[in-house]
């Protein structure tokens, strides 16, 4: 995001720099030979207390080293925008050439360190920028002229000055003291731009930030919306499911205990007086019975789950459990020793169903990714376990599930045991029965 | 487009660094593909403001023996600069950067050039050296170029100055020339008994001595103004009082009559301070003819004070090294070439006016010849053991900033005691107090 008006403010202190950096360099070439000319050199060095080396080194020193920086500065901006190495790089070489330049100029200006740190700020980020502004402002008043002569003899352009008449004096003197505070302006005006900037760019990640988190906020509550919409939709469906059970309770079995009551009340009737026709009459009575029988079983059947319809248990819970692994990132081994064991039907929905509720919790609640399920057989007793490696629950509430686990069991004079300190574990023993025949 | 315009920017600055290389390199090459060039820095004439005949003749010999020396090395220097321009020319040469590698440096320059930075110190090179041994020199003369801590030039020539004494006068009054070891009541007695009026108008016409000043008489009476660094001043100091006081009796015996230089050329004076250079320049041909003719002259020592020696102020002229010569092993080479070479050393007994800075120079059979060649040989000749003496323990001016503009101020107080008859002990203490707040500024 580069801002135009950045780059011009960078244009014009390159350009008051220049100025700036050729004013001392231009006076001192031209005063010396003005000097020379009046043969004034010995007066004039009797007024000053250091002079410079070479009027002609320092003319051509000074005129290098702004070239080098010129030409630093356009490669950095317009060849080699995206080339960081490169950029942090030229920044270094302005830091050590503005040095050399001051060091040339014996530090009669030392403003040159601002264009040097406008740079360096400009591509610094964040608090770098505040560190970099600060450090150029104690370099720049380390190298001041008047703190440095104190202890070194460094030749004084205002001696120079002073070679002129009041007049010119006044206006060389205004004018180079003007650029000197109009590069402190500009540098001030460039970092406040650069600090706005900052600001702006904070401002809109803080704004960001609030849209998230309100965002955030909208996600959790919809969140829970849809779990209470599942409860409702859980209870909605007990709810069919009950009335579906009412119905078919009612059709069959009260259709048929209706009938058979109604069949038994005529045989009452008959018995003594057509013993005969009773007969018949219960024969019918018996076949209504078993029809009834067969209604009975076909309901259930109907509500029986649909895998336990077509295979075995085992085979079923293999299914129930690759299906389940498909659809979550869970490991479930299952291991049955319990080979040949017949079960009726109640038995098989009972361990089926725990099995399933437990897998759906672990994966749910415990976040598992490991569920081991085993079903062994001791002596009269089938052991099911379902442990996993989720989160676990120490202080765990009955929810609808565990009770529902506890009542079916329980129904089968079971027991059935919940471990959360490791994992958690649901740990059921179900009494095997034997040549117990339903039908 | 974009194109186009990053190749125009690269083919810019490909120009402008080539050019720029160009300009360096060709610079460089200028600089180095000549010879070796030393620039001598040197004024005509003498540094003893006395007429010189001979003035290139040891330069030309020293830079032919310097160049036979070293092949590949030439020495420059630029001819005819007067000895009054000297000083401004080398501030020239000094402001454009082109200051000499080698270049001889006025005593007034000397504080400022070495507090501008423009002198190498030169004491590293004195160590590094193992011919050379400081301890040749006169130790004033060598004290000369030293400033603080440093040594900033070596001394080239040394000039002491003597009482010229009116031989003719001094006899005809009944007097025998002084020992060298004479006093101040010696000088004293002389000046009384020759001040008189000889031709009977009322007005003296014959005087005892012309110019002998209080810092004169200070200096044979062991004060010393300043000291080193020029923070602290005695002018209150007992022998600077005794020395005031004496310069005021004599000028006492004129009876406020002023004594001037054309009484002293017509021989009507009898002593006169001068220096050693003015004594070779008029003691030989051929300027012995044109100055001092009518009468038979002579020099001594400074009579000495009770607190002090026959000695008197040395002045020494000076030579050193740019601080920015490009070679300044071989500038010490040509700097040692004139100042401790002993041949060289004893050319300025021949073609100078003033003696060699190498005490086994100035103390040689060889120098006292020299001196002796063109005088006569009925006139007593300087003795050289004398020289050494009074070059060895003379008095050396001190140079730091102020101390011109100081001794202006009391130089015009001191007239005033002897013109006005001011109180000397009050007089001294209102200068001490001056010039204290003057050094203090």
């Amino acid at each position: 995001m580069r801002d135009k008006r950045i780059l011009y403010i960078k244009h014009l202190m390159l350009l008051i720099n220049i100025v700036a950096n050729l004013t001392p360099a231009v006076l001192i070439y031209i005063t010396t030979s003005k000097i020379c000319n009046y043969y004034i050199a010995r007066s004039f060095m009797g007024r000053v207390t250091a002079l410079p080396q070479n009027p002609t080194t320092i003319f051509a020193g000074t005129a290098v080293l702004l070239t080098c920086l010129v030409i630093s500065f356009f490669l950095r901006e317009f060849l080699y925008t995206d080339q960081y190495q490169f950029i942090y790089g030229s920044l270094f070489f302005d830091f050590i050439t503005s040095f050399v330049l001051m060091y040339v100029l014996n530090f009669n200006y030392n403003g040159i360190l601002f264009w040097v740190f406008a740079n360096i700020i400009y591509y610094v980020h964040d608090k770098g920028k505040m560190v970099f502004m600060l450090l150029s402002i104690i370099i720049y008043v380390g190298t001041d002229f008047e703190f440095l002569s104190i202890n070194y003899s460094l030749f004084s352009i205002y001696d120079y000055m002073g070679y002129y008449d009041f007049n010119t004096q006044q206006y060389l003197l205004g004018i180079y003291n003007m650029l000197v505070s109009l590069n402190i302006i500009i540098f001030i005006l460039f970092c406040i731009y650069v600090i706005q900037e900052q600001q702006g760019i904070i401002e809109k990640v803080n704004s960001l930030y609030a849209q998230l988190s309100q965002k955030n906020n909208e996600l959790e509550n919809a969140n829970e919306e849809l779990k209470q919409y599942a409860d409702i939709k859980e209870k909605m469906g007990q709810t069919k499911e009950r009335n579906r059970l009412a119905r078919e309770i009612h059709d069959t079995l009260g259709h048929t205990l209706t009938g058979i009551s109604a069949g038994i009340d005529a045989c009452l009737t008959m018995i003594d007086s057509n013993p005969q026709v009773t007969k018949k009459q219960l024969e019918v009575i018996s076949k209504v019975t078993r029809d009834g029988i067969g209604e009975v079983r076909r309901s259930v059947t109907e509500l029986r789950p649909d895998a336990l319809d077509r295979l075995s248990l085992e085979s079923a819970v293999g299914n129930m459990i690759h299906d389940m692994t498909m659809v979550t990132k869970a490991e479930v081994l299952f291991t049955c020793d319990a080979e040949n064991l017949k079960f009726d039907e109640d038995e098989e929905n009972t361990i089926y169903r725990i099995i399933q509720e437990s897998i759906t919790n672990a994966v749910r609640h415990g976040k598992a990714t490991k569920i081991w399920v085993t079903i062994t057989r001791e002596d009269y007793e089938l052991h099911l376990k379902i442990q996993d490696n989720g989160e676990g629950c120490t202080d765990m509430k009955k929810g609808f599930g565990t009770r529902h686990m506890i009542e079916r069991i329980q129904m089968l004079h079971g027991t059935v045991n919940f471990k959360g300190d490791n994992g958690f574990l649901v740990d059921a023993v179900i009494p095997i029965r034997w040549g117990e025949e339903y039908d | 487009m974009k194109q186009i315009t990053k190749h125009s920017i690269l083919r810019f600055f490909a120009v402008l660094v080539f050019l720029w290389a160009l300009i360096l390199s060709g610079y460089n090459i200028c600089q180095h593909r000549n010879p070796i060039e030393l620039e001598l820095g040197m004024f005509a004439g003498s540094n003893w403001d006395v007429a010189n005949a001979n003035s290139y003749v040891i330069i030309d010999k020293v830079i032919a023996q310097f160049e036979e020396e070293h092949p590949g090395v030439k020495v420059h220097y630029t001819s005819g600069i007067r000895k009054s321009d000297y000083s401004e020319w080398y501030a020239q040469q000094v402001m454009k950067g082109r200051t000499p590698d080698v270049s001889m440096i006025l005593s007034d320059d000397f504080d400022q050039l070495v507090s501008l930075g423009v002198l190498e110190n030169l004491t590293e090179l004195m160590q590094k050296d193992m011919e050379f041994d400081a301890s040749e020199y006169y130790t004033t003369a060598l004290d000369a170029g030293k400033y603080k801590d440093g040594q900033y030039a070596m001394p080239y020539e040394t000039v002491p100055n003597l009482m010229f004494v009116n031989k003719s006068l001094l006899n005809h009054e009944g007097f025998l020339m002084p020992d060298s070891d004479w006093t101040w009541d010696d000088m004293y007695d002389i000046c009384k008994r020759v001040t008189k009026d000889q031709d009977g108008d009322g007005r003296l016409d014959q005087f005892g001595v012309y110019n002998f000043g209080w810092q004169e008489a200070a200096y044979s009476n062991g004060a010393q103004l300043y000291d080193e660094e020029g923070s602290e001043s005695n002018f209150t100091d007992q022998r600077v009082i005794d020395s005031v006081k004496y310069v005021k009796k004599l000028s006492d015996l004129n009876q406020g009559q002023n004594v001037s230089q054309d009484e002293f050329d017509a021989g009507n004076v009898v002593f006169m301070p001068l220096s050693f250079a003015n004594y070779r320049t008029y003691k030989t041909y051929p300027y012995k003819i044109k100055k001092y003719t009518t009468f038979k002259w002579e020099c001594v020592t400074m009579p000495s004070g009770p607190q002090g020696d026959n000695l008197s102020e040395v002045n020494t002229l000076l030579m050193g090294i740019s601080k920015e010569s490009r070679h300044k092993e071989l500038a010490w080479e040509l700097l040692k070439l004139f100042t401790y070479n002993k041949e060289i050393q004893m050319d300025i007994f021949r073609y100078s006016q003033g003696a060699s800075v190498i005490r086994s120079v100035t103390n040689s059979p060889r120098a006292e010849a020299i001196l002796s060649e063109d005088t006569d040989d009925r006139e007593q000749v300087i003795d050289t053991a004398l020289l050494d003496k009074i070059i060895e323990k003379g008095i050396i001016v001190p140079r730091f900033p102020k101390y011109h503009e100081t001794m202006v101020y009391a130089e015009g107080e001191m007239d005033k005691i002897l013109s006005d008859d001011k109180n000397v002990e009050s007089t001294l203490k209102t200068i001490q107090r001056n010039v204290t707040s003057l050094l203090a500024q």
